[in-house]
């Protein structure tokens, strides 16, 4: 018996590799296809040609394909430019698993035990068949005895579930008729024991041994004693562990309740981005955008030192800034903040004495006399103007403003999900095909990604010097922006099949009208950032 | 706490009292009821004849989890306890009482003291758990084995 850490540590070691999907996927690289003919290379063309599960799997986005695809990408026409791009697949763990379990397949011959031992064997070198081939050529023994695949003495006992009709269990100590299991090292425990037991592993994603010694359950062991296909749920948190473990590799789309993976090729690339002051976007097969440096949903036209900066303060102000915005009003005079602690809407300001109504926010002197009622209608908003007044002020108007379009577009989610009862509706009443109908959903999304645009378009507007003329320009661009997204969402107001129908046009026009005043603006303000004119800064 | 854990525990109790290793002692606590706690023990580790331990039975207390077996019990020395892999607390770091490592629900209470007397002087330098004991095993060995004779004589056979 040891202390701890004094077991190999093999399995911690941290390592820089993950799978490079793309030599079994890319398969328009002419390169690989001239591979693929050479006979030395027929592990890659044996995947190439069994491939068909691997046909949901979108490769090699490039930002050209993403444009054929219609999909949006704010890389778009980087290229000729020299901007970096970023190469990556869209993936779910289970296709994830699938992969790993055709690259074992090949691996097979080179081991020559079985495949459920090779799971076994991936599993133990956190699926890096590197590391775990290393050290096979170097002691084949050590490995299987340390992963588990070796009793110390041969016995010639077979694994599996057995029937005592007197059987005491020295895990619950119960005895009586049993079903036990057994591994080759004859440590026999009862089923209900074994299950009890399993249960708790599955969520760790290692491997799960017997309950007395270092020998390895199997797959089809686990499946056997649970009676269904328990090992999926351990092979998944295996696969979720790997993940993690690479997280510069792979990602999880943040969006909730999304399961997908984003893979990236040529992680090289990723310093590049920084230095152009864009954000390395990926889109996942949800649609759901987001950027692979930082994690967050997109926030152009601000960088990801944008992003970071405007977040960070966000969150050491919002305690107080949403207290101070839930529970006082500004002094319709004087702009001091006034906290109601009791009394009658008959305000008096302290500092400046002016004296006002807490309702409409109007000078009491024209209110009347009701002192616990205001019947006028609240004034507009006199925010223009509040600029200018003091940091806090400042920010805390840009900071309205972010959360402002940032409500409207969790509003425009929801909107999007009506949206589909629109686009049956179409395809019942006015009889037409899917296809056709699939300019409201993305109109939708061209709502969505402007307002997000909108809303980061904000902090960058907050770090940026309001003198200088490149700024003038971002704020009229952002103007302009904010009216083709108004214009939209009134178009997707529209209840009516049949109008709706009769405005395709219209939505096509508005949408496209969207993202080119996006577009522009997100050039705008990469442009600050690239003069140095937006410097975010706490 | 569960029947499982209880049953266990009462098992691992009968197998205490029909044999267990010479000069170790262990026995569950009792509740302010009087009532026998089996989730809490207090068990001696004699330190191992020719080792610097020797003179002592070191007091230890087991605490069970609601989930053992699955879950190993938490084994603890008086807190400020000499030795390189035992916390400040007390708390004892060994492998085969940490869930992640090698923990196996089969594994009994004889083998968990056992464990601990095998550890008393054979520390490892490599999972360090308290500072000075640590530095005086590493960088002066002498002072080390000097400290462990006197903590020896507090907690004297």
């Amino acid at each position: 018996m040891l202390s701890e850490h004094t077991i190999p540590s093999d399995y911690d070691d941290e390592g820089d590799e993950f799978i490079d999907f793309e030599s079994y996927y890319s398969v328009e690289d002419t390169d690989l296809n001239g591979f693929k003919d050479d006979s030395d290379f027929d592990i890659t063309s044996d995947m190439n040609s069994d491939d068909e599960s691997g046909s949901r799997i979108s490769f090699l986005i490039s930002t050209q394909d993403s444009e054929n695809l219609g999909k949006k990408s704010s890389l778009s026409g980087s290229e000729e430019r020299g901007l970096p791009k970023l190469n990556y697949n869209c993936l779910t763990t289970d296709q994830i698993y699938k992969l790993m379990l055709q690259r074992m397949e090949n691996l097979q011959p080179i081991f020559n035990i079985p495949l459920e031992d090779m799971i076994i064997l991936l599993q133990r070198y956190g699926w890096s068949e590197e590391r775990l081939l290393e050290q096979w050529t170097e002691d084949m023994e050590k490995v299987l005895v340390a992963s588990g695949l070796r009793t110390a003495k041969h016995d010639k006992i077979k694994r599996g579930i057995k029937l005592h009709p007197n059987f005491m269990c020295h895990i619950c100590c119960e005895s009586g008729e049993k079903e036990t299991f057994s591994l080759e090292c004859a440590h026999e425990y009862c089923l209900d024991c074994y299950k009890h037991y399993i249960q708790d592993k599955l969520p760790d994603g290692k491997i799960i041994t017997c309950m007395n010694c270092d020998l390895a359950l199997r797959n089809e062991d686990i499946d056997k004693i649970m009676g269904d296909n328990s090992s999926a749920k351990l092979m998944l948190s295996s696969i979720k562990g790997f993940i993690q473990k690479h997280s510069n590799h792979y990602k999880w789309c943040p969006f909730v309740d999304c399961n997908y993976v984003i893979q990236v090729g040529n992680i090289s690339s990723l310093s590049e981005f920084p230095r152009f002051h864009i954000s390395p976007y990926v889109i996942c097969d949800n649609k759901h955008k987001f950027c692979f440096q930082c994690g967050l949903e997109s926030h152009a036209p601000g960088d990801c030192q944008v992003a970071d900066v405007w977040v960070k303060t966000a969150q050491a102000e919002s305690a107080n800034l949403n207290w101070v915005l839930k529970n006082t009003k500004e002094c319709p005079k004087c702009g001091v903040n006034i906290e109601k602690n009791g009394g009658c809407n008959h305000m008096t300001c302290k500092s400046c004495a002016y004296e006002f109504c807490w309702i409409c926010e109007g000078c009491w002197k024209d209110h009347g006399g009701s002192y616990y009622e205001c019947t006028r209608f609240k004034k507009e908003d006199k925010n223009d103007n509040v600029e200018s007044k003091g940091s806090l002020r400042k920010y805390t108007f840009y900071y309205r403003l972010f959360s402002e379009h940032e409500n409207s577009a969790k509003l425009d989610w929801n909107l999007g999900q009506t949206v589909e009862q629109k686009v049956r509706a179409l395809q019942e009443n006015v009889g037409i095909s899917w296809i056709e109908s699939q300019f409201l959903p993305e109109s939708i999304r061209a709502l969505i990604e402007g307002r997000t645009t909108l809303k980061w378009s904000f902090p960058v507007a907050f770090y940026s010097d309001p003198s200088h003329n490149l700024t003038k320009i971002f704020v009229d661009n952002q103007f302009l922006l904010v009216n083709a997204v108004e214009d939209l969402s009134q178009l997707l107001q529209i209840k009516e099949p049949k109008k709706i129908m009769e405005k395709k046009l219209d939505f096509y026009n508005k949408a496209r009208f969207v993202k080119s005043r996006e577009n522009a603006l997100i050039e705008c303000g990469r442009d600050l950032l690239c003069k140095g004119i937006c410097i975010p800064q706490k | 706490m569960s029947s499982l854990c209880l049953q266990r525990l009462q098992e691992e109790r009968k197998k205490w009292r029909k044999d267990h290793p010479f000069g170790f002692y262990a026995k569950p606590t009792k509740k302010a009821d009087g009532s026998m706690n089996l989730q809490r023990w207090e068990a001696g580790i004699p330190g191992k004849e020719g080792t610097i331990w020797r003179e002592g039975v070191y007091p230890i207390t087991i605490e069970y989890p609601d989930d053992y077996p699955s879950k190993p019990p938490k084994v603890k020395f008086p807190a400020g306890f000499y030795h390189p892999n035992v916390y400040p607390s007390g708390t004892v770091c060994l492998s085969i009482l940490n869930e992640d490592q090698d923990w196996r629900p089969a594994i009994t209470l004889k083998q968990i003291v056992l464990g601990v007397q095998d550890l008393l002087d054979s520390p490892n330098p490599n999972s360090p758990a308290q500072e000075p004991a640590w530095r005086a095993f590493s960088k002066n060995v002498k002072e080390y084995e000097r400290k462990v004779i006197d903590q020896a004589k507090k907690y004297v056979k």
